[in-house]
């Protein structure tokens, strides 16, 4: 691993974001959000900020990676990418490490917009640990890339990723919901539940705000989540998104 | 340089091998032809020898060393022009060869080159707005970066207008006069013709002839004159054996006699030779 040329990397694919403007998109997502908080009565922070970070995390994390895939599977450029000194784990590292840094900065965004709808109040109460939050943020996006990564591996355009993208978080995102509104409760399933990696990110984003004591609340479930997230996402990393790139290069490059 | 022993390779979902054990060697400062129709390998030849397609059976070795012993940095080394455009189309051509420039230790010296092929006053332009052939003199520029010691080149005069394609051969001459050794390939033999030291005849995955374009010439050319002239308002036509041609009467004779419209050596062309070889006809698609 080569940091000066993995820096290369990392700058290339942020400015390749904002050049087919994946950024403008973000900027119109936090503008969106920010009129629909404005709309809405001012009680939800607690439940639905947290809400909006997690779609963030995961859901747009592998369509922003989805859709640079496709740009670059349509354009070729990662035939030439090969013939580079540059290495698979650099190269899959670096769009990794990009997506991460623009999906933090989209959420945060995000953050800016409810402030703006004035639904935060920064000077009296942050409502939340930036700190705890941006960690849940991070990880999450890093994990949910490399899944979205993965998953262009195996799919013939951005359209037919999308279909597959949706069934799979429609379908893990209900538990998820269900256990927010509460319509499922009980330690057991809370608990149980983390299994699916769409509430262990939503988990980890509740955790770093603050109560209705205006506390940190951290339990057991948190660092299980955040462990989990973490350990899911070396795991992907290195023994499904690394090895496997190689070969989806090469049909890339295909006739 | 390049030395490649009975390399056979099969894509993961064809049921049989596209490379049937070919053998060939390319020598240092070398230019050397692959020649050959639309599916017969090329390609695929040449992503096996850059190190993309990798469960290949045989051995290659490039300086002396296995190519599989070799790591990242073999393409500091090498210099590759696809077929197809490899660039980000909404980037600026300069933002495209920055962006790779950096990526290796040797740079070349690229207002040179952009300048060379036409392209420097359309640095600024975005790479989608280029027209085909502007996208593959790019793709030579971008081959070009890193000042390689041999370069492989893939179709690179297709789709180039005369001019540019003669910019680009004179391009590759002047890079193996400097030392380069070139790997090209083409399915438009007259094209490369008399750019190759040696060429190789690929037909469905296997090579039938590998020699210098003279002597291949030499080995299946006629050696004839042809002969056309004037009479009574007609165009007449003969032909005459090459040996002994100073001394035959009946040449010498109508030479003399006869207003000459046209006098040709039996030259035959590579692609004549091809279809000699291989028995299979060159279909000139673009
Ligand atoms: N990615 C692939 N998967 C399966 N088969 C392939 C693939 N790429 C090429 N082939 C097959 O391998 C054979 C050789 O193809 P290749 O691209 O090397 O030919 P080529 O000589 O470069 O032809 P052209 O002049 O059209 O570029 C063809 O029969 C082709 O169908
Ligand atoms: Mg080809």
């Amino acid at each position: 691993m080569n940091s000066k040329r993995l820096w290369i990397l990392i700058v290339g694919e942020l400015s390749r974001l904002n050049k087919y403007g994946v950024f403008s998109i973000s900027i119109l997502v936090a503008f969106i959000w920010g009129v629909v908080l404005f709309l809405i009565s001012d009680s939800v922070l607690g439940t639905f900020l947290p809400f909006v970070l997690f779609i963030d995390a995961t859901m747009m994390s592998v369509m922003y990676i989805g859709a640079e895939m496709h740009f670059e599977k349509t354009e070729s450029t990662i035939s030439t990418m090969l013939v580079t000194p540059v290495s698979n784990a650099e190269m899959v590292l670096s769009k990794v490490l990009g997506n991460t840094i623009h999906n933090l900065i989209s959420s945060l965004l995000i953050v800016a917009a409810f402030y703006i709808a004035g639904q935060l109040d920064f000077i009296n109460e942050l409502g939340f640990s930036l700190i705890l939050v941006i960690l849940g943020i991070v990880l999450s996006t890093a994990t949910f890339t490399i899944l979205g990564l993965v998953l262009s591996y195996y799919h013939k355009d951005f359209t037919d990723l999308l279909v597959s993208m949706f069934v799979i978080i429609f379908v893990l995102m209900i538990p998820a919901v269900l256990l927010m509104f509460g319509v499922i409760k009980g330690d057991f399933w809370e608990t149980f539940m983390l299994v699916n990696p769409m509430q262990a990110v939503l988990e980890v984003i509740q955790g770093g705000f603050y109560n209705a004591a205006g506390e940190l609340d951290l339990d057991y479930r948190y660092f299980l989540s955040l462990g989990y997230i973490l350990v899911g996402g070396i795991v992907l990393y290195f023994f499904w998104a690394i090895p496997k790139f190689q070969d989806y290069a090469v049909r890339q490059s295909g006739v | 340089m390049f030395k490649v022993e009975d390399l056979r390779y099969k894509y993961p979902k064809n049921p049989s091998d596209v490379i049937n054990g070919i053998s060939f060697e390319i020598a240092k400062g070398e230019i050397f032809g692959f020649l050959g129709p639309s599916g017969a390998g090329k390609s695929t030849t040449q992503k096996i020898m850059i190190k993309i397609l990798e469960d290949f059976r045989g051995t290659i070795s490039y300086n002396g060393k296995d190519i599989r012993e070799y790591g990242d940095d073999f393409y500091e080394d090498i210099g590759v022009s696809f077929e197809m455009p490899i660039h980000f189309s909404k980037m600026t051509a300069m933002e495209n060869i920055e962006f790779f420039l950096k990526l290796y230790k040797r740079n070349a010296d690229v207002e040179k080159l952009m300048r060379r092929v036409g392209l420097w006053e359309h640095k600024d332009m975005m790479v989608g707005e280029f027209s085909k052939g502007m996208k593959i003199r790019l793709n030579i520029v971008r081959a070009l970066l890193n000042e390689p010691h041999m370069l492989f080149l893939d179709e690179p005069t297709n789709g180039l207008d005369p001019t540019n394609a003669q910019i680009l051969k004179d391009m590759i001459r002047e890079f193996r006069e400097a030392g380069g050794t070139v790997f090209i390939t083409s399915h438009i033999m007259a094209d490369i013709d008399q750019l190759c030291d040696r060429v190789a005849f690929i037909v469905e995955g296997e090579i039938k002839e590998v020699d210098s374009p003279r002597n291949l010439k030499i080995k299946y050319g006629k050696r004839t004159m042809t002969l056309e002239y004037k009479e009574n308002g007609e165009t007449v036509r003969e032909e005459f054996p090459m040996d002994g041609i100073g001394q035959n009467e009946t040449f010498l004779n109508l030479l003399q006699t006869k207003e000459i419209e046209t006098l040709h050596s039996g030259e035959t062309t590579l692609e004549d030779i091809f279809i000699r070889v291989t028995g299979v006809q060159l279909r000139d698609e673009q």
